[in-house]
Formats: structure tokens, sequence, C-alpha cells
């Protein structure tokens, strides 16, 4: 009796935990996977019909899904491209034997954790044609200023570049924490042989680093391809749809329309991609724990 | 000798300049919000100027944010609070338990902590909707576990493998029950972990926008989500906007700082420990 009380502990401990996770993500994924069975206009006072995979099919078929689908891959694509390459360049340079950088260290975390929502309406102010400090610079050295949140060829490459700046500051601290914990061994033995340094960055450095590597990329992704925030702040997915990502594109279906049933199922087929990815993680940090 | 000094010089010139980047915005929101709304229309702008204090005088002696702010403070500490008390023991269960299926269970609370909040926030909504919660500061509360609690659980764990468990296993033969050798032998040794835990959870609360701004309107209503409403369809107060923001930021910033360790560990659920 007393070895069963001490075995049953641990789950005890456990279950209030489970049971609230259960309660505020299972259950209301159960509830929005039956919902998006469903057409309902919430406000519209109509009945809910039920509607089969049609939400579903209309994704697929919907230009503006389409829009939206593409916009995010192009974004994700840009932020993570450019936040790795600038991030790999400024981790090298800090981690190099020149005395005094640690200070660099503390200070460029700050873009990372200040309020996101915040930074967005920062650089709308920034982004602004007529008052804003981005424009007035170009003014300064003679080019001309540009509408750049207003036209809707420059206006997502402008949010990606708020996100670069962003998170360019992460990627540098993973990239550096990697590069901090790389032995130095296989370094001198390549000095000896006389690599020269491109080789031994190429041929050493990048493959050490690749978990270092995964992991900030993956993050990075799913981090990107469920961005809300600094969108919303900067053009709510204007001018038009042209900056509009996958969570617009579902915020404006479930919030503004009140079409919940189209909206649910969107915001399903986003936690499926995301939980693809969350597996690949899972399954690159997991082997390099194993090894 | 040439060459080292070219290359000193060289590091801090670039990393100055990428600091510079780093730092301008909010430099720049900063200064604004100790200017007059006229200063800060100015083009080109007023780098030099009298402060004023009116910004935050207006925000802090009248209107609603005030209450926002506390509304904030509220949430943030319950949310994080409960998300301490509920799972730095389901972490150690994790990391010391044989447990049926523990390792999807694992998976499972990772999953939902990368999973897009608007795939929760949606059904979340109708579901306080119906319970007649929503814009109350317990429907935030519980719904800001959604990343909290699996955060503590996920950052936990991985300062519980830390500690050997012989050590457990040695308070527990000098006659310590298992409550015990919990609270007064192994969470001692974890402190540095439920403190970095703690403060990164505090952060991502205070930072958070989407959900908040779908379950709150006026009542529960948090710091962020007063931020789009400067830029209002009538008036745009970006004097007021910047004085807001700043104090959003402050305690972030300072929280950040003590952290700063712990970072990057957090921000990659400990995956990387920079």
């Amino acid at each position: 009796m007393f070895l069963r009380r001490k075995d049953m502990l641990p789950y005890l401990l456990l279950l209030p935990s489970i049971l609230l996770l259960l309660g505020i993500t299972i259950y209301p994924i159960i509830y929005a996977l039956n919902l998006s069975f469903y057409k309902w206009g919430m406000t519209s006072g109509e009945p809910m019909v039920y509607v089969g995979l049609d939400n579903y099919s209309k994704l697929v078929s919907d230009p503006e899904y389409h829009n939206a689908l593409a916009n995010t891959l192009f974004f994700t694509a840009m932020t993570i491209t450019l936040s790795f390459t600038i991030g790999l360049m400024i981790a090298i340079l800090l981690n190099s034997e020149v005395g005094g950088l640690s200070i660099y260290r503390t200070v460029i975390m700050i873009p990372t954790i200040l309020t996101p929502v915040v930074i967005g309406i920062s650089f709308r102010f920034l982004y602004n044609y007529d008052i804003g400090l981005i424009n007035y610079f170009l003014g300064v050295v003679g080019l001309t200023k540009q509408p750049w949140l207003g036209d809707p060829s420059l206006a997502l490459p402008a949010l990606a570049l708020v996100d670069v700046w962003e998170w360019t500051p992460f990627m540098t601290l993973i990239l550096f924490a990697g590069l901090q914990s790389l032995p130095d061994a296989p370094f001198e033995a390549a000095q000896i042989d006389g690599a020269s340094s491109f080789q031994r960055f190429r041929y050493i450095t990048l493959p050490l680093l690749k978990p270092a590597i995964s992991v900030a990329v993956l993050i990075r992704t799913m981090d990107a391809f469920r961005w809300f925030d600094t969108i919303y702040a900067m053009t709510k997915g204007g001018p038009g749809i042209a900056t509009e990502t996958l969570s617009v594109f579902t915020w404006r279906h479930g919030f503004l329309y009140f079409d919940m049933g189209y909206a649910t199922s969107s915001a399903l087929v986003m936690l499926f991609i995301i939980e693809l990815f969350c597996w690949i993680y899972m399954k690159t940090t997991f082997k390099r724990e194993r090894e | 000798m040439m060459k080292g000094i070219l290359k000193t010089l060289f590091t801090h010139v670039i990393l100055i300049i990428f600091t510079v980047i780093a730092l301008f915005p909010f430099v720049w929101i900063i200064t604004n919000s100790f200017k007059t709304r006229v200063q800060v229309f100015a083009i080109p702008p007023v780098w030099i100027f009298e402060p004023t204090f009116t910004n935050y005088a207006d925000l802090l002696l009248e209107g609603d944010f005030p209450s926002h702010i506390l509304n904030s403070c509220i949430i943030t500490l319950t949310s994080v609070s409960l998300a301490l008390f509920l799972g730095v023991p389901a972490a150690y269960i994790f990391d010391r338990y044989r447990i049926k299926s523990k390792e999807s269970m694992y998976f499972f609370i990772f999953t939902i902590r990368m999973g897009p909040a608007i795939a929760f926030a949606i059904p979340l909504y109708l579901i306080c909707n119906t319970l007649g919660i929503l814009d109350t500061h317990i429907a935030l509360v519980l719904i800001y576990q959604t990343f909290n609690l699996p955060f503590v659980i996920w950052m936990m764990r991985g300062f519980f493998q830390e500690v050997p468990s012989e050590i457990d296993e040695a308070a527990l033969i000098d006659g310590c029950s298992r409550m015990k050798a919990f609270f007064y032998v192994v969470l001692p040794l974890v402190k540095t972990g439920i403190f970095a835990s703690a403060i990164l959870s505090v952060i991502f609360s205070w930072n958070e926008f989407f959900l908040a701004s779908v379950i709150t309107r006026s009542v529960a209503r948090t710091i962020p989500v007063d931020m789009p409403a400067f830029i209002g369809l009538t008036r745009i107060h970006w004097e007021k906007m910047c004085a807001a923001g700043s104090i959003a930021a402050i305690p972030v910033l300072f929280f950040a700082l003590i952290v700063r360790k712990q970072l990057i560990r957090g921000l990659t659920l400990g995956s990387i420990k920079g």
C-alpha cells in the first residue's frame, strides 16, 4: 500500500499541468476541428450549417489564401536568409581574439526582447513617407523618398527587414554560443597541415556548427511562419492584401469577418505545418543528445 | 603587429555599426517620448531640444493607461506564478521518474509552445465567450499557460538534468521524504534556473499582444493592446505612443539584463546552453 502510494506521487504532481494543458489546447483544437466543418457567420445571426470539407476545399482554391501562403513563404525565406547570413558574420567577429567585445553581446540583444508591437509601430513611424527618418536619411544622401509601406511591391520586403532587425541579434547570439563551444584541436591540426582560413571555416567550423545552425534556423522558421504582431502593427496586411501572411489572413476571416468556420480551417492547416517542423526539430535535436 | 591592430580596428568598427543599427530605433523612440507634438513631426528631425515630460504626465495622470499598466502587472505576475507552481514539479518528474509515454507527452508540450497563437485564439475566444469570461484577468492568466507552462517545463527539465540524481538518493538515504528531498535539497540547486525561467516568462507575458487583443476589451486590457490605439483614424499620437512604448520597454530591458546569460538558452527552449 505504502509503495503504491509512493508510485502515484509523480502522476499526482503531473496531473494538474497535463489537465490544464489539455483544457487550454487540446480541447480548443478539437472544438476548432469540429467548427471547421461548418459554415458559421458568427455575427450574422444565421444558424451553423454543416458543410463537410468545403472550408478546406475553399482554402485550396482561394486566390487570397494562395497570396497569404506566398507572402508567408517569402517573408520567412527573406528574414531567415538575411538574419542568418548577417548573424553568422557578426558571430564570427564576436568570436575573434580581440579585446573588449563582451559589451556588444549585452547591448545587441535589445531588439529581440523589446515588445514586438512597439517595434512594429516604431517602424511604421520610421517608414512614414513624410516624417519618417528612413526617407529623411535617404534625402540627406540624395536618394528619392520611397512610400515604404504604401507600395504593394515594397511593403513586404520592408516588413521582412524589420524582422531581420529584430531577430538577427538572436541568430548572432546562438551562433556565437555554438562557436564558443567548438573544440580547439581540429583547428590546430588544420593549421599545422597548412589549411587556409577559408578552408578551416568551410570544412571545420561549418560542419561542427551544424547543430547550433539547425536549432537557430528551425526555431526562427517556426516563429517567422506564425508571425503576427509587427505585421499587424505596421500594415494589418495592407496595402490591399499585399503583406497579408497566413496569420493575418486567418485573423481577418476570424476577427474582422467572423467567418469562424473558414478561419479555423486555415488556422488548423497552419498548426499542422508547424507541427511538422516541430517533429523535424525534435528529430534533429534529440538525435544530437543521444550521440 | 600592424595586422593585429588593423584586425582589432576592423572588428570594432563593424560591431559598432551593427550595434548602432540595433539600438537606433529604440533610442529614437525614447528621445521622441520627451518631445512635444510639434517637435516629433518636425523634418529635419530635432536632435537637440529641451525635454518635456508632458507625454508621460498625460499618459499616467489621465485616461485608462494606468489601469492597463496595472492589468499587465497582475496578469504577468499571476500567470508566471501559476506556471512555476505547476511547471517546476512537473519538470522534476519528467526528468527523474519513469513514466509511461513520457517522451510523447514531452513532445506534445513542445508543440504547444511552438504552435501558432491564432490556432488557439479562435476556439479560446469562442469558449471564453460562451463561459462569459471575455475581458477578464483570469481568462488571460489561464490562456497564457499555453506558452508559459510548456516553457517552464522545458527550461526546468534541462536544469534538473544538471543535478545528478545521486544527490536526491543521498537525501533519501539520510531519511528525507521525497517531498523534503525535492524542496530542501534539489530546489536550492536549481535556483538560477527557476529565476531565469521566471524572468523570461515575465518578458514573454509582458510583451504578448495577439491573445490579449483577442480576449480583452477594456477591463483587462494590457499595455501592448494599447499601442496600435495611439495611431487612430482621427488623430495620430506618435509622441504619446513613444512614451507608452518606453514605459512598456523599461521593465523588459531591466529583466533581460539580469538574465542575459540564460537568454539564449531560454529563447531556444534549452537546446543551446549559451
